[in-house]
């Protein structure tokens, strides 16, 4: 594991950390090395502690672990938050002209990098995070000529002195650390490939997911971490003759993007728990009045406001359940950054298809983590847009009742009526929230009460049928030793079962994308020994469902820190799971 | 088709359940024929309805149309316009729909000057839930849930507009069906948000401001040689909490939609059938 090395720069907010590390992650990437990210952030915009950490490898690396090789660090709280990861071999950038005196802990080698003179000379005290790159780059024998790639990227907006600027910056922290040190025995030599990887987090990979799906329409309002959806397609989707509303709070945000679904466009909104919450009296109107919709929750720390900026998967519940009454819908659940591309773009075509709301449900760690991946990976071409019933001119006669009038609810076989998209002549209708009859017209006749509940929920079942909600495997497909998991633990997961074949611990994963409808699992539960279900939640809602599913007790590993899962953790806890006697 | 759209297409075949008399009869029929006279047909027309009495209102017309959740009207009106420029929208409700649960979605539709009509069907009484105070009842209006009256002052819905940077501002009443219509008219034909406040009494649950009240105290503004441009004279009007008056209150004439602010042209239903042509742009900003 000599090739997987750890990098962070931590500081307070507002010390262009993310950028910083961004730049660093972004030169590994071009270089042909793989990288998985992470942020530490603290809900306020200047002060506190924060932190981008990047794990970087030649081989795939999808999970964060508890080292660290090389630290950044701004402030003396960035050493002290890391104490526990540091080792033998770590390496800590620090300023010692700054007026704090750094404590550098034992086991680890202080660099002193004069950060501020050397961006002084370089051109301004701004560009001390890159003198900083250009010594990390000397000290893990990293070229700093990729560095000077991403330095342009980010900065050639600004203007070539700029760039021109920041690259002496490198420079000159590079040049400082070769005349001052040597940390030959750190033993750190990154290899670079011909690979150009991308590198993006999910929540971009929602956003580039929604245009390639012909998403037109977007209304949100920020919250955290579900904002960058928003300004993803603000930046993009004009482009592509769509727009972005920032709605007055998501009560209309949800709204306006029904209208907009309404109207025909493929529309979405985005949020968070709290964002959720307020949208649940709409989710019915969406489903009674049949119309496509993609509700796209990035879930953090609840109740409440929680931890805005903490990791959790607490609101499977409310996605599944939230709304008065009965509403069909689906609950699809992205497990990489990679699948909240893909997802997105079947979320989009599941809502056309079934004329339901589709909650396409991502987290904190996904949303922020970046990590690369082949170009291939999301692959255009590959796009497949199926928009489903929508009638046009000539075939609207075929929906008329004996009056002329459109059965906008014709309660079909399937469960799934023509869609006329307002235009269209002679298939002008109202749809509404009310109970109604196939013409869209209140009423409270029984039989016609039942009969569109019926047909309602028949999409659901129809969709069972003719979907596949399959799910995702890893590891030994014979081990007796079930690990199930949804969302953003997958990577982890994955990771971790390196670590319990060394100890030769076989180990059968299985990653779910689906909620509702979900694969039926029955058989692999009882194939298996010990079926381990594992979430970042604390009841365990997953395991919960999995139970009734089956009827079967499940084992639960549940972590609701804040934090994400990391590989070792989790191999460690899945090891004290089979060991323990715990009745099942 | 336009030219031969007479106002009864716009009229649904299911008979309306307003109590006889209520002020919703005169108001929907203004609006039908406004949108006749003003070239449209059901087609082309997208109504979003609130909840209440008045919400109703999208059962009864026929057009494209959308009954929504309590408040929530102005927003999906804005959804359905950007989407699609190319329809009319108009967005209908009650007082207690618009100002009070749906109040904050007033202020910011007014202000983000989608290019729509809105009518509040203003009885001053929450209606469909039976006679409970609304947010134009009067101070000393005594309800159900208010038996010595509200004891606070209405809202004053233009001052709110007003406030709000509206760019149409009128006030009709629906019993006085000509002057109801041609406001409606000029509404629909605004560049802008066309915002109506009309009289439409409630002849159930309101024995205050009823038909012979608004009669005997209107003012219509254009007798008064009242100057919808002057925005000072406007303002004067709407402060002026002492008159009962019809008319266009205010009008913005320089007045740009949003859509056409932020570059919105498109009829957004239609895409590709696969990703867009240059989409791997997209995945190659990320290199
Ligand atoms: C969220 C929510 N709260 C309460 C109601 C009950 N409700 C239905 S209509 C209405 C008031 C309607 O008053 P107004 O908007 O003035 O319309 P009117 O019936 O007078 O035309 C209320 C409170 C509801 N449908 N939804
Ligand atoms: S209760 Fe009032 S507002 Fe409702 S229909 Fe009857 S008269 Fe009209």
């Amino acid at each position: 594991m000599t090739e997987d090395l750890n990098w962070a720069i931590g500081g307070e907010a507002g010390d262009g950390i993310d950028s910083t590390g961004k730049i660093f992650a972004q030169a590994l990437s071009r270089a042909g090395r793989h990288v998985f990210t992470s942020k530490d952030f603290a809900s306020r915009i200047r002060g506190g502690y924060t932190a981008y950490k990047i794990r970087t490898s030649v081989d795939r690396v999808q999970s964060v672990v508890d080292r660290l090789d090389i630290l950044v660090a701004l402030t003396q709280r960035t050493i002290d938050e890391n104490l526990d990861e540091l080792h033998e071999g770590s390496a800590i950038i620090y300023d010692g002209e700054r007026s704090w005196e750094a404590e550098i802990p034992e086991e680890a080698t202080g660099v002193d990098v004069p950060l501020k003179s050397l961006a002084e000379e370089a051109g301004g005290a701004i560009m001390r995070n890159t003198v900083a790159l250009g010594a990390a780059c000397e000290i893990t024998g990293f070229d700093v000529e990729y560095l000077d790639e991403s330095l342009e990227k980010r900065f050639g907006g600004k203007g070539s002195k700029i760039v021109e600027n920041n690259k002496e910056a490198a420079r000159l922290g590079q040049e400082h650390v070769q005349e001052n040190y040597d940390l030959d025995h750190l033993g750190y030599d990154l290899e670079t490939t011909d690979e150009d990887y991308v590198l993006l987090n999910g929540n971009e990979a929602i956003g580039m997911g929604a245009i390639a799906a012909g998403c037109r329409f977007y209304a949100g309002y920020p919250i955290t971490p579900a904002t960058s959806i928003m300004e993803y397609l603000t930046g993009r989707i004009d482009d592509y003759g769509g727009h972005v509303v920032q709605a007055e709070d998501e009560l209309s945000a949800v709204n306006m993007a029904l209208g907009g679904a309404r109207a025909g466009a493929r529309s979405m909104t985005a949020t968070s728990g709290p964002g959720i919450d307020l949208m649940t009296e709409t989710f019915g109107l969406v489903a009674t009045s049949e119309t496509p919709l993609v509700i796209a929750d990035v879930m953090r720390s609840g109740p409440s406001t929680g931890m805005p900026t903490k990791q959790e998967q607490g609101d499977l519940n409310m996605t599944l359940y939230g709304g008065h009454g009965e509403v069909p819908r689906f609950v699809v659940t992205p497990t990489s950054i990679a699948e909240c591309f893909w997802k997105t773009i079947e979320a989009f075509n599941l809502a056309e298809k079934y004329q339901t709301p589709v909650f396409l449900v991502s987290d904190l760690a996904l949303s922020v983590t970046e990590q690369t991946f082949r170009p291939e990976t999301f692959d255009m071409d590959a796009v497949e847009i199926d928009r489903g019933k929508i009638v046009d001119e000539d075939e609207v006669e075929e929906w008329l009742d004996g009056q002329g009038r459109f059965r906008a609810h014709a309660a079909t076989e399937d469960g799934v009526s023509p869609r006329a998209l307002p235009g269209t002549t002679d298939a002008a209708h109202m749809s509404t929230g009310l109970e109604h009859d196939e013409l869209g017209r209140r009423t409270e006749d029984t039989d016609t009460r039942v009969e569109q509940v019926d047909k309602r929920n028949r999409k659901v079942e129809t969709a069972k049928e003719r979907e596949d909600w399959d799910y995702r495997e890893f590891g030994d497909p014979d081990a007796d030793t079930l690990v199930i998991t949804w969302g953003s633990n997958e990577g982890a997961l994955v990771e971790a079962l390196d670590y319990l074949e060394a100890e030769g611990v076989d180990v059968r994963v299985i990653s779910v994308p689906y909620v509702f409808p979900r694969p039926d699992l029955s058989e692999e539960i009882d194939a298996a020994e010990d079926v381990i279900v594992v979430e970042c939640n604390a009841t365990g809602q997953f395991a919960d469902l999995l139970e009734h599913d089956t009827l079967t007790r499940v084992k639960r590993i549940n972590k609701y820190t804040g934090v994400r899962f990391k590989a070792d953790e989790l191999a460690a806890e899945i090891q004290a799971k089979l060991e323990a006697e715990v009745p099942a | 088709m336009s030219s031969e759209v007479r106002f009864t297409d716009f009229k649904s075949d299911k008979q309306p359940t307003w109590c006889p008399g209520c002020g919703d009869f005169g108001t929907m029929n203004g609006m039908m024929k406004a949108l006749a006279e003003t070239g449209n047909d059901p087609d082309n027309t997208f109504v979003v309805a609130g909840i209440g009495c008045s919400g109703k209102i999208g059962t009864y017309m026929h057009s494209y149309a959308l009954h929504g959740v309590h408040g929530r009207a102005l927003p999906v009106g804005t959804g359905v316009k950007m989407a699609r420029p190319d329809l009319e929208v108009m967005v209908a409700g009650g007082d207690g729909d618009g100002y009070s649960i749906g109040a904050g979605h007033f202020v910011h539709a007014v202000r983000r000057n989608v290019d729509m009509t809105y009518v509040v069907m203003d009885n001053r009484i929450y209606g469909l839930t039976k006679g409970q105070a609304s947010p134009t009842s009067r101070e000393d209006f005594e309800t159900s849930t208010t038996p010595e009256g509200p004891k606070q002052p209405p809202v004053n819905p233009h001052a709110l507009a007003l406030a709000a940077g509206a760019t149409f501002i009128a006030q009709s009443f629906s019993s006085d069906a000509l002057r109801h219509q041609e406001i409606i008219q000029q509404a629909i034909e605004h560049d802008g948000f066309g915002f109506v406040d009309v009289y439409s009494p409630c002849v159930t649950f309101n024995d205050v401001d009823t038909y012979d009240y608004f009669r005997d105290t209107l003012v219509d503004l254009q007798d008064e040689g009242h100057d919808p441009t002057d925005y000072d004279a406007a303002k004067e009007v709407i402060l002026d909490s002492e008159k009962e008056y019809q008319g266009v209150i205010y009008k913005d004439e320089n007045s740009v939609p949003y859509h056409e602010l932020h570059g919105v042209t498109e009829d957004m239903s239609e895409i590709p059938e696969g990703a867009p042509e240059d989409a791997t742009d997209l995945v190659r900003e990320f290199y």
